[in-house]
């Protein structure tokens, strides 16, 4: 869906730093510890860069919507937010990543009407609300190199795309890196995730809450799996996350979302379409417990993508998904960290003309690493991960990377 | 003062150990005891940390109150029998509002330092400098963990969970220094009569060293310093 060339991100990512003036901080004599700040306060920039390198991916486990694997990447962010005044701001994060070019990753304005955080309003390409992982996606927040499965891993679900019988689903299992289907899009391209955290939705978003209980809404013009700027078929998303944190050890959250997922151009494929809503749905629970040198979190997300019925045999019910994981941390000191996380994705199963089986191929993942600060804000990770899958041509692999990440 | 962090670093570190070396070398202590006061102007106000800013985050965080950051003022180098020091010294660094309070703390060597957490969230104090490193683990509002200073040098303390939450202790082996008051006053006292050399640290780096004297009658000296 998002195919792209990879470029030279390094190219790039000098290109974005230096156009915003920030070479001085590169040659500063002392890397910043915190956001620079200009104006009193009123304008802050923050930034971070990784450079990621590991194994080859021939089955394609790690590959992310932006056509690369998440084991060979380079990415650079400059968040610049400015306040004109106490209660607005206006926020935007320009991204240069491997295959992704330089692009405005977020740009909004952020209303906060009354109290000091209690309300605040987004307008703009905005955070995503639903689940825990997407607004924790930046390298800095994830203690190993891979995501899990549900942020990342390319099903064979498209939405400019679909197939018109339930034997054309199944041809495609397990290479959702590259998906091709009779209906809408000719072109071969990627499958979606359940949900993309590296791509934001555009909307609006209010929020409510307090330390202890947080809720938000968002109303958006793509969907969990295919963000958009722009609207490509007059159908909207709605979806809220709410939080809770009964004590600061402790918290859990749920989210809910449901948008219209088919493209214009697939329902105006073909006449004989029925009518009616093809919407994605999908429903998480996520919690994070800590104490002392320990942080566990896990999530659990629930997702469906409602395709149009067409030839026989028929996609009568929607696509089910269901994923979860577990990640545990471990501080071993002031520098040191291991984290693991247990990952597994898994499918509904639909009839074909040969029988019935999942409509893509299930896949697990277990990923071991360590975490090494060199000084602050510049960290190290190493990790090993094994990924199995019950279908595709390549049925396991083992993949190993390294990743230098730097942030202020 | 154009140096590199861990030079910085480890300038000063040197310069208080050097202390060590250099007490005795023709610095007085007979006569009346003086004290050195005077106002450090920083012309380029530091003020608190902000929250990293993150287009991610949910809602806008709360604003903290403006607080200018303060400078310590030191001797480069101390008289002699400068060095008895109460060991059993404790200070304390507090964890409020996801700030540390003070920012900067000057302690002698030997003190113990306590980090109660006052917020609502959790906290992991840690620290990766050369002079002490350590790690407190996570703990909550009500509870504090303790560090005790065994060498001169600086410490960088941060929390790994709020990323802007930063500060400094300057541990000496000596009593000889001062931390600025918000207006920038400072007042080393009990001074012996000699001649000295008196640095300016503000945020990591010495800005300014200057020489100064105190006459064998005591009495107060004054010393000001611009810092741009």
């Amino acid at each position: 869906m998002h195919m792209c060339v990879p470029r030279l991100t390094v190219v790039a990512v000098a290109t974005v730093l230096g156009s915003l003036g920030l070479g001085g901080i590169a040659q500063a004599q002392h890397w910043p510890d915190e956001p620079v700040t200009f104006a009193g306060g009123r304008v802050l920039l923050a930034g971070d860069a990784s450079a990621t390198f590991g194994s080859e991916d021939p089955g394609w486990f790690t590959y992310t919507d932006y056509g690369t694997t998440s084991l060979r990447r380079a990415r650079a962010g400059l968040t610049i937010e400015a306040r004109p005044w106490r209660r607005l701001s206006f926020l935007t994060e320009i991204r240069a990543q491997t295959g992704g070019g330089v692009v405005p990753y977020a740009w909004y304005v952020r209303v906060s009407p009354i109290g000091n955080g209690v309300l605040d309003i987004q307008a703009g390409r905005i955070p995503p609300v639903f689940g825990a992982y997407a607004r924790r996606s930046y390298p800095q927040d994830n203690p190993l190199i891979g995501d899990p499965l549900g942020y990342q891993y390319l099903t064979s679900a498209r939405s400019d795309a679909v197939p018109a019988n339930a034997d054309q689903l199944l041809k495609m299992r397990g290479r959702g890196w590259l998906v091709t289907y009779p209906v809408g899009s000719p072109v071969a391209e990627s499958g979606v995730p359940l949900v993309v955290a590296g791509r934001w939705d555009t909307g609006v978003q209010i929020r409510v809450g307090n330390p202890r209980l947080e809720g938000a809404v968002a109303y958006t013009v793509g969907t969990l799996s295919y963000p958009l700027v722009r609207d490509d078929n007059h159908g909207k998303q709605l979806a809220g996350r709410i939080v809770w944190r009964p004590v600061p050890a402790f918290a859990i959250g749920a989210s809910a979302a449901q948008g219209a997922f088919i493209s214009h151009d697939v329902l105006t494929a073909r006449s004989d379409i029925p009518g009616g809503r093809y919407d994605q749905r999908a429903f998480g629970l996520d919690g994070e417990a800590s104490w002392g040198r320990w942080l566990l979190r896990g999530e659990l997300v629930a997702n469906s993508w409602k395709l149009p019925p067409l030839d026989q045999p028929l996609i009568a019910d929607p696509l089910s998904t269901l994923t979860g994981y577990l990640e545990a941390k471990i501080r071993m000191g002031p520098r040191l960290y291991v984290a693991a996380r247990g990952d597994q994705l898994g499918f509904s199963t639909i009839q074909g003309t040969k029988g019935a089986a999942t409509w893509d191929a299930n896949v697990s993942r277990v990923e071991f690493g360590v975490g090494y600060t060199v000084r602050r804000g510049l960290l190290v990770k190493a990790s090993m991960m094994n990924n199995w899958r019950d279908g595709g041509r390549v049925r396991q692999s083992r993949l190993a990377g390294v990743q230098a990440l730097f942030w202020f | 003062m154009l140096r590199s962090a861990p030079f910085r670093h480890a300038a000063l570190a040197g310069g208080l150990v050097c202390v060590l070396l250099l007490a005795g070398r023709g610095h007085g202590m007979a006569g009346a005891e003086g004290a050195i006061r005077g106002v450090v102007d920083l012309r380029r106000t530091q003020v608190t940390a902000e929250a990293r800013t993150t287009s991610a985050a949910m809602g806008m965080p709360a604003r903290r109150p403006a607080e200018r950051r303060p400078a310590v003022i030191y001797f480069d180098t101390a008289p002699r029998g400068a060095f008895e020091l109460d060991e059993s010294a404790r200070a304390t660094m507090d964890q409020l509002d996801e700030t540390f309070v003070p920012h900067v703390l000057a302690i002698t060597v030997g003190t113990t330092v306590d980090f109660p957490n006052r917020d609502l969230t959790f906290h992991n104090v840690f620290s990766l400098s050369k002079t002490r490193s350590f790690d407190l683990g996570r703990y909550s509002r009500g509870h504090s963990k303790s560090v005790r200073f065994e060498r001169p040098g600086v410490v960088q303390v941060f929390c790994d969970i709020h990323s802007h939450m930063n500060a400094y202790i300057l541990v000496f082996s000596h009593r000889y220094f001062a931390v600025t008051d918000p207006s920038g006053g400072y007042a080393i006292t009990r001074a012996p009569p000699g001649s000295y050399t008196l640095a300016v640290w503000h945020e990591g780096e010495v800005r300014e060293r200057r020489a100064v004297s105190v006459p064998d009658a005591g009495g107060a000296v004054e010393a000001n310093f611009v810092i741009r």
